[in-house]
């Protein structure tokens, strides 16, 4: 009996688990939840006067591991909500072919001009698709942003954070 | 093998036990047998399971000298993987180089960034806060029942065939991997490689709610583990394929440089997380599952203990996370924030195929001088010449895959 | 119904047809009932979105593999490669001639009967050496080799059993082996012993001739790729799929005639319910068939071969002599 108990055993496992739910997510059909810091496409984002947020400062161009960024910096003019001189981006390309999705960019940026977004970016036929202009990185502004950005990450990572402050928050 | 010895796994104390006393030193193979001399005698056939194959775990090469099904003689041939991932990381600076090794051993991603960040802190000197480590550890930890679950799946998979018995635990135990990777997405937002570690501590904070979730996960996981073993622990038919099969003798094993559940399963009881503590290890006790045969059923075993053993550690500790910040540096601000005094460091840590290793030395300057990453895979591939011969070909899989290579990280 | 227009030639043509029409069929939408039924057990759904529910999957499938490249390996053997996909249909098919599906519903009532589908049993293993031949493939001729092992093997045990409903009933006949298991006195429960364990035998054996897991060795894919039909494509491939599960379902539909009653069951002896009962106890032999298939895992060639010459041989005479010795108890007046 000894030899067909454990066949027995194995039989009962698979059958108990055809009564069990499938665990299928129907997506496309059903919208899959994803959790508040999944991350997977970039956009680059306005300041609050409207102005673009990115200086230009080439930072993320600089870290970025895979070298997909290549920032344009523009000359230094002024800004028309506030009137003070500061630096441009006259072009920001992201290859997200070539994207190993570290977020050490965002984590690099002294001005919170970049962020990753929650919804990847629709698969497409062609090189073009996955291939973020500045002009698409724009537009991504409006999908949902994950919450890492640059000036929270590097305040989590406070070494010594201020008393009131109690790591336990749901910061980045 | 020694005959007092128990023939099931024992969980030692977590203080090191003395090693196994005699080794006995099993028949050998001839891994340089000397092939066009026993060609003259009968005709061998050679095999290539070649790089391109359903079983090799990646893309290994075995070329096997075959009489009939029997193997006479086997040779792995490597680097259908090498992406040249050591001279990469002398061109990118300290702080890019966490994320590259993620994809070492991609099924297991953070301990590749865990051996390299504690290299590079043991070059800085830098300290690591007590909340990171506790992060670490249970990082680590529920990272490793990731690993034994996929492992634990293709296994059966080699074993069942793709239309079969094998299939099926392949799916329960992809089923419940998911869960993890659905936990590690709420921590650090991506589900394979999570760069979660950072030098001088981790990167991500806990979100509210994830210890009681990971606590609801590692509970579930712990009450499914009885279903895969009941598919295949006392399953006659899974017992005539594993018990008896590829046996390595300790004497073997500690020569090629084995570690983790296989040498454990030879009966030495080495444990970098109880003889080398880091992290958070030297905070709780860590019970290592040892077998003594040495045969692929008892890596097998081996590998499920250690499973139990990880959702207990990580559960233990959950609760017990201090509060404080989660970085022991100046935070990284920009690509050459990490200049290390020139030096060399080595620090190795258990991951789970064993002792995976990197050996920094730093010049002074932003980017590492040279980096050599010691993978356990590779080393655990170095069995194969030993172990295949006098095997036949359904034992090859096996073998093969009770190992548990990562070509990724064999191949760097 | 034993002559149709008369002539034993036209019944067996036209029956012919009409059933291995129909077999070929249910054969393709039991490959649909085998997918959702392994996805349920592994916490999956099996297909879903051809057509409703998945129904339009083979189909889509048998499309599929039409449509693909047909490659014949330049050094193969080409009448080998190309004979074995038809050949392994052709056989598997085989059997069902001498299948009574109910009483007269029989395509060729063959005396030999039990004979005769134990020659096309034994003839399975030629388009698999074909193949395994032909392709000029290291891993496929491994597995046309172990498949010869195999087959031949585990030939015996399988004759073996079938002998034991041939003594009980004292035919080869499969119609009087039916009609003598009628009442509900099928030789698997009746006589208690040498029915069930033949039975057992018998599944194991049309398990190993068939090639299906535990014991799939000539195409087991974690170590031969594909095995035996490693170098083939589109429909050929699909071919030694289809006689695959033909095989599986013919075997099935054997173990019921044999040691299940066949198309006995309670109610009126109408033709139509006898059918209702025969394909009701093949779907639910099949169903266990598939879900052995889906829950172990495979056992090693010297293992497998050790398992027939060691345990079911063995076993096989033993038990040819225990209904032997029970059908001269019987006839020497038993217990009466």
């Amino acid at each position: 009996m000894s030899l067909w108990k454990p066949m027995f055993d194995a039989a009962r496992t698979t059958i108990r688990n055809l009564g069990r739910k499938p665990i299928t997510a129907m997506h496309p059909f059903e919208p899959r939840v994803r959790a508040p810091r999944y991350r997977q496409s970039f956009a680059l984002l306005h300041e609050a006067n409207g102005d673009e947020a990115c200086i230009g400062c080439k930072k993320c161009e600089k870290i970025c591991p895979s070298e997909v960024i290549t920032v344009g910096t523009a000359a230094k003019r002024e800004s028309p909500a506030t009137g003070k001189k500061r630096g441009w981006a006259d072009d920001f390309t992201l290859d997200l072919q070539a994207c190993i999705v570290c977020e050490l960019c965002v984590q690099v940026c002294p001005v919170d001009a970049i962020v990753m977004v929650r919804v990847p970016n629709a698969p497409g036929f062609e090189r073009e698709d996955l291939f973020l202009t500045m002009k698409r990185l724009y537009e991504n502004e409006a999908l949902p942003h994950a919450p890492a950005i640059g000036s929270s990450m590097i305040a989590s990572h406070n070494p010594a954070p201020a008393a009131a402050e109690a790591p336990k928050e749901p910061a980045a | 093998m020694s005959t007092h010895a128990p023939a099931h796994p024992v969980e030692t104390s977590s203080a090191p036990a003395a090693r196994v006393p005699t080794p006995v030193i099993g028949p050998r193979a001839n891994p340089y047998l000397d092939i066009e001399s026993y060609e003259a005698e009968g005709d061998l056939m050679v095999l290539n399971m070649g790089p391109q194959h359903p079983s090799t775990h990646g893309v290994l090469r075995l070329k096997l000298w075959l009489d009939g099904e029997v193997v006479v003689k086997a040779v792995p041939y490597l680097g259908y993987l090498h992406r040249g991932v050591e001279k990469l990381l002398e061109k990118l600076s300290y702080v890019q180089s966490t994320p590259i090794v993620d994809k070492n051993d991609y099924v297991a991603s953070m301990t590749n960034e865990l051996a390299l960040v504690m290299a590079f802190e043991k070059l800085e000197g830098c300290e690591v806060p007590r909340r990171a480590r506790y992060l670490r550890t249970i990082c680590a930890e529920m990272q490793r029942v990731a690993s034994h679950l996929l492992w634990l799946g293709t296994f059966a998979l080699d074993m069942g065939g793709a239309l079969g018995g094998g299939t099926t635990a392949f799916m329960y135990c992809l089923r419940e991997r998911e869960r993890i990777l659905d936990l590690f997405e709420e921590l650090t937002g991506a589900r394979f490689h999570y760069h979660m570690m950072q030098i001088g501590g981790v990167r991500h904070d806990l979100p509210a709610g994830w210890d009681a979730h990971m606590k609801q996960v590692a509970a579930d996981i712990l009450a499914r583990i009885p279903e895969y073993e009941s598919m295949l622990s006392e399953n006659p038919i899974f017992r005539a394929r594993t018990r008896g099969v590829g046996r390595i003798d300790a004497l073997l094993a500690q020569e090629l440089g084995l570690s983790g559940p296989n040498l454990r399963a030879c009966g030495i009881d080495h444990d970098l997380r109880k003889s080398q503590p880091y992290a958070a290890y030297d905070e709780i006790e860590v019970r290592s599952a040892i077998a003594y045969e040495g045969d692929v059923y008892a890596r097998y075993v081996v590998r499920v203990a250690e499973m139990r053993e990880s959702l207990r550690i990580a559960t233990a500790l959950i609760d017990g996370v201090p509060s404080g910040p989660i970085m022991g540096r100046k935070p990284i601000e920009t690509v050459n924030a990490v200049k290390p005094p020139a030096g060399e460091a080595y620090v190795a840590i258990d991951s789970p195929r064993g002792e995976l290793g990197s050996w920094v030395v730093s010049d002074g300057s932003p980017k590492p001088y040279r980096c050599k990453l010691r993978p356990p895979s590779y080393h655990a591939l170095a069995a194969l010449p030993y172990l295949l011969p006098g095997t036949t070909i359904p034992d090859v899989v096996v073998i093969l895959g009770s190992l548990d290579p990562i070509m990724g990280e064999a191949d760097r | 119904m034993n002559m149709l227009f008369g002539s034993p030639v036209l019944h067996a043509l036209i029956l012919g047809v009409v059933i291995i029409s129909a077999l070929l069929g249910v054969t393709s939408y039991f490959i649909w009932v085998e997918r959702k039924f392994a996805g349920r057990m592994q916490s999956r759904i099996g297909p879903e979105h051809v057509g409703w529910k998945g129904l339009l999957q083979p189909i889509a499938d048998a499309f599929k593999l039409l449509i693909k490249e047909d490659i014949t390996p330049k050094s193969a053997d080409r009448a080998m490669f190309n004979l074995a996909p038809l050949l392994a249909v052709t056989v598997a098919l085989l059997s069902l001639a001498v299948l009574p599906l109910a009483s007269g519903l029989v395509i060729a009532d063959l005396d030999v009967g039990v004979l005769f589908f134990l020659a096309a049993g034994a003839l399975t293993v030629v388009p698999t050496w074909m193949a395994g031949w032909g392709s000029n493939n290291k891993y496929a001729l491994i597995g046309g080799m172990r498949a010869i092992a195999q087959s031949v093997a585990y030939g015996v045990p399988l004759v073996l059993a079938a002998l034991v409903p041939v003594i009980l009933s004292g035919s080869m006949n499969l119609s009087h082996i039916v009609a003598a298991q009628a009442g509900g006195h099928w030789f698997a429960f009746w006589p208690i012993g040498p029915g069930f364990a033949a039975g057992i035998l018998f599944v194991l054996a049309t398990l190993a001739e068939g090639n299906r897991i535990p014991f799939d060795i000539p195409e087991a894919e974690s170590e031969l790729v594909s095995g035996i039909s490693t170098e083939y494509t589109g429909m050929k491939f699909g071919m030694f799929y289809l006689g695959e599960y033909v095989h599986s379902l013919v075997g099935a539909a054997l173990f019921v005639t044999l040691f299940l009653g066949g198309y006995d069951g309670p109610g009126p002896d109408v033709l139509v319910l006898q059918l209702a009962w025969f394909l009701l106890k093949t779907a639910v032999v099949s169903m266990l068939l598939l879900w052995v298939r889906w829950t172990y895992v495979r056992l090693r060639s010297d293992q497998l071969m050790t398992l027939c010459w060691k345990y079911l041989l063995p076993s096989g005479l033993v038990l040819v002599v225990a209904s032997a010795l029970w059908v001269w108890w019987k006839q020497q007046g038993g217990l009466a």
